[in-house]
């Protein structure tokens, strides 16, 4: 009977970690956090928002006001796929600090990832982060878990008012100086504001190991303080929506993304704004 | 403004410069038949850039040595150049007829404008360049090789007036650093010139190439028509000049004198050089022929050594060309013969129209005329076996916005020339007929758009070829510079060609292998010193369905405190084998390159920095690594190291 609980934890474990790398971009360690980003198909490499400064740090430089999110995102309407964020943004003088903590999975496996991020404007068009990562994951019993501590960076270029590009790379460091293997990931983007209320971008991503991946989406504020939200991304064919709302300090999002075998990944989060 | 013109031009030297070379030399590295071609490619910019021609004090000849503009448009300049007086500014040049944006950007690294002042003092004075490269790759080694695994590379060069001369010295990676004696590198060249304005005008003595015609007989530079997209490339000028280069086999070592008599050119040459090759013995005692010719210029082994220097070779030729209004009509005979015959082991289909013997006498007859706006040039070469090479083309600009090319060619498979290289896809000039055009339009304000094909057919067997193959190529390439600043480019090809099918019995089959890819980049000057660079590229290879695909992004920065320069570059790629890899060009050294194949999972990442000490020393540094994924996790790191000193004195 013990044998066959580990066999189950096993092949548990390994759908977790397949459907952990699956609608969310080919690096299974990036971050799920922001359902607004999930609404834009995770178009977000060149946008500022709070979500957005721990996918590109260097939009934590446009953050100037002390802010906590959280995050819930469930994958494909199973209990045990889910991941909790938490994060907060400090502006400090010309820079912005971040912090970020999120957990994903069940007891039998848990990954966590905890981030420490800083944002600084260079120049008027120019700003720069940068992220240190410490990522643990663990499997029940026998099998092993495993550590590491990486880092990621990004900068963010607004040639023009309406025009924004952004670069992030993720894990930069050879993987030989380390114990555990961890993919890099590039990731450029560029978004234009076609109209006061519509934003559009397009980004492209590969990860070591994997496939290149294009993504487009759209935000249009469609009301004062209502946005909507929607994307494409070419891995998996998948769709994405979403919507948001600002009610004085807190901002709800929602956003769902769609996966042509697995189902919707439906996820929501709350920003407080609070000075 | 012009101001803001001259500041950003000396910063995007160099950023166009890798953009100029990185158009074409991707292919070339890419061209199996021309393994040396990408070499000779970048160190002829290279040097280009390094030289640059003076625009409003030159003459054609000086403005000649552009070698990527169209007959036209070196006659426009010079033209321009005369009339007009001083040329200001890199972007008046955008103005002049059968010039736009996009040749004006193209040729920033290779002129200079501000010419005028120092040109009496500079003229005599001694000016000396001394440059020096060390390289390593620190996880490679090999046991068996002789010498350290370091790559050094000495170049120095000074002009006088009308003097000027040069040295190279190289030893491979594994190669002893000193040899024989007395004690010299693996690899040791160097000439004198003279440059003269009267009857002499140009004499070298030492190491130099030669280009006549369309170098069906004789050519040891770059080829004609060597980028499809690109026609200024079709143009091909008689040259005798220096060598410079460290390909080890494709040079002439002697004397070489280029005469003119009104409208009379006269050009001779006399070299004795020693060759690498493989020997071969048909009594069983003495080695007493030549198996092949060895190529590569590695000497690290034992038994290459052995192949160093095996056979002399004495190559003599003239050409003579007479101008006439408006046609040029030219003759070149050249010989060549080696200490021992050529000889292959055995005969077989594949080689029976091989060259056999110990000696080349060749002939040819050339034209170029220039009417107005059509250019036509030919030319007819033969051997002693009366087996010919013929091209014929044609260049057409019936607006400033199209120019429009043509280019036949016919090589019979018996046509051999060991130090000529016509247009054309096959390692040697033979066994070959095609047709290739171009075109290149200015769609729009901002929009050029260029295309080519090439349709080839080998009449004969060749490697890898069981039986006459034929093949294809196609390349449209959009060109988008809405700005100074910001520059979009898209290029699409189409190669299909043919290799057999390995079959354990009977002829193989042929296989058509169908390749293409897209490559869609952006450079964004983002200020005067801050450069960003976007690169995607996916490529599908057919039967076999393998795909290729990568990120890229560059980011050049100049340090504004310190006179240091950096350039980096993070790059991920995934190709499901070696079929489907892509190339990607790095900055790299000064007559250094780095066009790495890459194939499989992995990344591909470079730090490189400049250092401009004084105004007469400068330091370059390169760090690249290359991390291989062999099994999805285990991780296998390739990395280099590169360091540069230059002194300009």
């Amino acid at each position: 009977m013990k044998r066959l609980s580990s066999l189950l934890k096993i092949s548990v474990s390994a759908l977790l970690v397949f459907f952990s790398l699956t609608a969310s971009g080919s690096n299974l360690y990036r971050p799920s956090a922001g359902a607004g980003e999930a609404g834009m198909g995770y178009v977000c490499v060149m946008k500022n928002g709070f979500w957005n400064s721990f996918h590109n740090q260097a939009s934590l430089a446009f953050n100037r006001s002390l802010s906590i999110g959280f995050n819930y995102e469930n994958r494909f309407n199973i209990s045990d796929l889910g991941t909790r964020s938490a994060g907060i943004t400090i502006p400090a003088g010309s820079s912005s600090i971040g912090l970020l903590y999120s957990n994903f999975g069940n007891t039998d496996f848990k990954r966590e990832r905890t981030g420490l991020a800083c944002g600084i404007k260079l120049s008027d068009k120019i700003s720069a982060g940068v992220q240190v990562d410490y990522l643990s994951e663990k499997t029940s019993e026998e099998y092993s878990n495993n550590r590491s501590v990486t880092y990621e960076t990004g900068i963010l270029v607004t040639p023009s008012e309406r025009l924004s590009v952004g670069i992030h790379l993720f894990n930069p460091i050879p993987n030989s100086i380390r114990k555990t293997y961890l993919p890099t990931t590039l990731r450029i983007g560029a978004g234009t504001t076609l109209s006061k209320s519509l934003f559009t971008g397009i980004e492209a991503e590969i990860s070591t190991g994997s496939k290149l991946i294009f993504r487009t989406g759209f935000e249009y504020e469609a009301a004062k303080r209502f946005w909507l939200r929607s994307g494409f991304s070419s891995e998996n064919s998948s769709f994405s929506f979403g919507l948001g709302y600002l009610a004085k300090i807190v901002q709800i999002d929602i956003g769902f993304l769609t996966h042509e075998k697995l189902g919707v990944t439906s996820s929501i989060s709350l920003i407080f704004k609070i000075h | 403004m012009l101001l803001i013109l001259y500041s950003f031009s000396s910063f995007s030297q160099e950023t166009n410069l890798s953009e100029v070379i990185m158009n074409v030399a991707e292919e070339l590295a890419a061209d199996e038949a021309d393994p040396e071609g990408v070499a000779t490619y970048i160190e002829r910019l290279q040097e280009l850039a390094d030289d640059p021609v003076k625009v409003n004090t030159s003459n054609v000849d000086d403005i000649s040595r552009l070698f990527f503009l169209s007959d036209f448009q070196v006659k426009a300049l010079a033209d321009y150049s005369k009339s007009s007086g001083q040329i200001i500014s890199i972007y008046e040049l955008a103005n002049i007829p059968g010039f736009d944006k996009k040749t004006a950007e193209l040729l920033i690294p290779f002129i200079t404008i501000n010419d005028k002042i120092n040109i009496k003092s500079d003229a005599v004075r001694w000016r000396s360049t001394l440059i020096t490269n060390f390289s390593i790759k620190p996880g490679i080694e090999d046991s068996t090789s002789l010498g350290s695994p370091w790559k050094i590379l000495t170049k120095y060069k000074f002009t006088s007036g009308s003097l000027s001369g040069g040295l190279t010295s190289e030893k491979d990676p594994g190669e002893k650093f000193f040899y024989s004696s007395p004690p010299q590198t693996d690899f040791l060249s160097a000439h004198i010139t003279y440059n003269g304005r009267g009857t002499l005008k140009k004499l070298i003595l030492g190491d130099y190439s030669a280009r006549f015609g369309q170098g069906t007989t004789i050519n040891t530079g770059i080829r004609t028509a060597l980028s499809l997209t690109a026609p200024g490339y079709m143009s091909a000028r008689n040259e005798i000049k220096p060598y410079t280069s460290t390909d080890e086999n494709n040079f002439f070592r002697g004397a070489a004198a280029e005469f003119s008599f009104k409208n009379l050119g006269l050009s001779l040459f006399y070299s004795k050089n020693y060759l690498d090759a493989t020997l071969g013995s048909s009594s069983g005692s003495s080695e007493d022929f030549i198996k092949n010719f060895h190529k590569t210029g590695i000497h690290n082994t034992y038994s290459l050594v052995q192949k160093k220097d095996a056979v002399s070779e004495i190559a003599m030729g003239m050409n003579l060309s007479y101008n006439f209004r408006k046609i040029r009509f030219g003759l070149t005979w050249s010989d060549n013969k080696f200490s021992l015959p050529v000889q292959p082991e055995t005969v077989t289909t594949n080689n029976v129209f091989a060259f056999q013997g110990d000696r080349n006498t060749l002939y040819s007859i050339y034209y170029n005329s220039l009417i107005r706006r059509i250019l036509l040039y030919g030319e007819l070469s033969t051997n002693e076996l009366n087996r010919y090479a013929f091209v014929q083309g044609l260049s057409f600009r019936p607006s400033d916005r199209l120019a429009v090319n043509l280019l036949y060619r016919n090589y019979d498979a018996a046509y051999m020339s060991f130090h000529g290289r016509g247009p054309g896809n096959n390692s040697v000039t033979g066994n070959e007929k095609g047709i290739l055009g171009n075109f290149t339009f200015e769609a729009a304000k901002h929009l050029f758009i260029s295309a080519g094909f090439d349709r080839y057919y080998f009449p004969w067997l060749k490697y890898r070829c069981s039986s006459p193959s034929q093949g294809t190529k196609q390349e449209v390439r959009a060109k988008f510079i809405p700005s100074e600043k910001l520059a979009i480019e898209a290029t699409y090809s189409y190669k299909a060609s043919m290799v057999d099918i390995i079959e354990p019995i009977g002829i193989p089959k042929l296989n058509k292998i169908i390749t293409k890819r897209i490559k869609c980049s952006l450079r964004y000057f983002l200020h005067e010193d801050l450069t960003l660079g976007t690169r995607i590229d996916y490529k599908v290879v057919d039967p076999s369905g393998s795909k290729g695909m990568l990120l890229l992004q560059d980011l050049i920065y100049r340090l504004k405190p310190f006179p240091v320069t950096v350039w980096f570059r993070f790059c991920i790629f995934n190709t499901d084998n070696w079929d489907s890899r892509l190339y990607t060009y790095e900055n790299d050294l000064l007559y250094s390159f780095n066009i790495p194949a890459l194939s499989g999972k992995g990344s591909r990442s470079y730090f490189m920095a400049k250092w401009d000490v004084a105004d007469f020393a400068e330091i370059r540094i390169k760090y690249g690594i290359t991390s291989l994924f062999e099994d999805g996790f285990t991780q296998n790191n390739k990395d280099e190291i590169k360091v540069q000193f230059k002194i300009r004195f």
